[in-house]
């Protein structure tokens, strides 16, 4: 479990803001879905928990740990954007993705121990019988699956996702927010994700962070929904 | 056999095998990384380099290896800076290779032969300093993509999840650029500054249609080019024409007979499916 403090947090893109003096503390265990409208700083505000990019002013802490210095003890899982960069398209089999994402955090692992790694998580995300496929050849929801097992390969203590659910159908998209909701119950990982799906990211999640440039909103999914049904875009402006 | 009686067709062969076994390895990367024509742009730097061997009076292979991992360097720098236009700064390199060289060889007075067989490529020229510098290099590639192999695919699958992974990924991106400029010096002998990428990218892209695992994608590639190599080879000496076109085209006649075995056992799949399912509406 990780908690998240990201203090006075202001970032530009070329002098063009995106993110402005953004204030969040999210508890140890908790899943927190990052909601906002295209270009209003979610996937940058990942980037900068993730420490992928350096805050121009504000902090961000990891249990009181840079993002840097975290991420160097393996506690730190990461699903980048699929669509649209090579991940999709890579030449490996599936059981070759899950094994880079035990190499990553313990280099010197044994060619059995890695195996029992990789086959314990495959049958977590349920894709056992995946193994051997290209992950060229799968589907969206499958490819996106086989990303998750590969973050948690590492063992991570806090699961960071960049909208693991875009391009993909509603049921396999249903199917990626039970196993996040299982992961965050059953093993107490933190989660921090964006996503553009209202209805099931707050399904799922306990908390809700609105971001469009400052943030909006931030608080229990539960009220957020409430909230949300009677007013379609007040997230746009503040809750 | 006649071939074999011959020092220049030994050491040729030794020589080819050597790029033939060190260009896919490190083409497999170039390709997943969308950098295929990183080797045709750093062919012309060692050209370049060539020339200038020829011009300071340095072992021209020397010169170019010097030159290839300067451009090498260079270009990774542009990539990392500018990474939305990396090809341009891909291009600008290439062609600033391609202009010293141009300058350099009006500067010297070359021998025809010798400035066509780093273009062409040769089993004529392969001398006993050269196959020694090929043995070395191709064991420096050998080392670095055994030792940094895990490294390598997992930032050419994605750079973010290498980086929070703790690799220090400008280091291994500026190994890796080093390493490819020495494969192309590697092949320039035998193959010729002109085809030397078309070794690193055609045996992968012909293994990529038997949709492997990168593993066995990468071997499968080697293999591909160790035949295509020899049979290249082979052709090249009794039909005396230079290697590196021979090898090129025995790789893309093995390309396109993969991809008319992958249509045709696409087509027979499509047709026993329809038999199949014809029946059943029945």
């Amino acid at each position: 479990m990780c908690n998240i403090d990201v203090t006075g947090l202001s970032f530009a893109y070329r002098g063009r803001p995106v993110l402005t003096d953004i204030n969040l503390k999210v508890d140890k265990g908790s899943f927190v879905v990052i909601l906002g409208p295209n270009g209003s700083g979610k996937s940058t505000l990942i980037k900068l928990v993730a420490g992928l990019l350096e805050p121009q002013q504000g902090t961000v802490h990891l249990d009181g740990l840079s993002p840097q210095t975290y991420r160097k003890q393996g506690l730190m899982g990461y699903v980048p954007q699929n669509y649209g960069n090579n991940t999709a398209a890579f030449p490996a089999t599936v059981e070759e993705v899950v094994r880079l994402g035990v190499i990553a955090q313990q280099p010197r692992v044994s060619r059995t121990a890695a195996r029992h790694i990789v086959d314990h998580m495959l049958s977590f995300v349920g894709i056992a019988e995946l193994r051997h496929r290209r992950i060229s050849d799968l589907s969206g929801g499958q490819q996106q699956r086989v990303m998750v097992a590969r973050a948690l390969a590492g063992n991570p203590r806090l699961l960071l996702l960049d909208e693991p659910t875009s391009g993909i159908d509603m049921e396999a998209s249903a199917r990626i927010y039970e196993l996040l909701a299982s992961l965050n119950h059953n093993l107490g990982i933190t989660v921090l994700m964006v996503s553009h799906d209202i209805g099931k990211a707050t399904q799922y999640a306990s908390q809700v962070a609105c971001i469009n440039n400052g943030l909006c909103y931030f608080g229990d999914s539960k009220h957020f929904r409430s909230h949300y049904k009677e007013s379609p875009h007040s997230w746009y402006y503040g809750a | 056999m006649e071939i074999w009686q011959y020092d220049f067709m030994q050491r040729a062969f030794a020589a080819g095998m050597v790029t033939a076994i060190v260009c896919p390895l490190i083409g497999m990367f170039v390709v997943v990384r969308r950098q295929s024509l990183i080797g045709e742009g750093l062919g012309h730097i060692a050209f370049a380099g060539v020339t200038g061997g020829y011009l300071a009076g340095v072992y021209p292979a020397v010169a170019a290896a010097g030159l290839t991992v300067a451009g090498a360097i260079v270009i990774e720098i542009i990539r990392r800076r500018h990474s939305q236009y990396a090809d341009m700064g891909l291009a600008v390199v290439f062609y600033a290779g391609l202009a010293i060289a141009i300058i350099f060889s009006t500067l010297v007075r070359i021998p025809g032969a010798g400035m066509l067989s780093f273009l062409f490529g040769s089993i004529m020229t392969v001398s006993q300093t050269d196959l020694l510098l090929i043995v070395a290099t191709g064991l420096v590639i050998l080392a670095v993509v055994y030792c940094f192999f895990d490294k390598l695919m997992l930032i050419a699958f994605d750079e973010d999840v290498a980086l929070l992974a703790g690799i220090n990924t400008v280091a291994v991106n500026m190994l890796f650029s080093i390493v490819t400029a020495l494969v192309v010096v590697t092949g320039m002998t035998v193959i010729g500054i002109l085809l030397v990428s078309a070794s690193m990218i055609i045996p992968v892209a012909a293994a990529h249609v038997l949709k492997l695992g990168f593993r066995a994608t990468m071997i499968a590639a080697v293999l591909i080019s160790v035949f295509a190599t020899f049979s290249g080879l082979v052709l090249s000496f009794y039909l005396d024409i230079a290697p590196g076109g021979t090898i090129v085209m025995t790789s893309v006649s093995m390309y396109t007979l993969m991809l008319i075995g992958q249509a045709v056992q696409s087509f027979l799949s499509k047709t026993r499916r329809r038999q199949l399912v014809l029946p059943a509406q029945k």
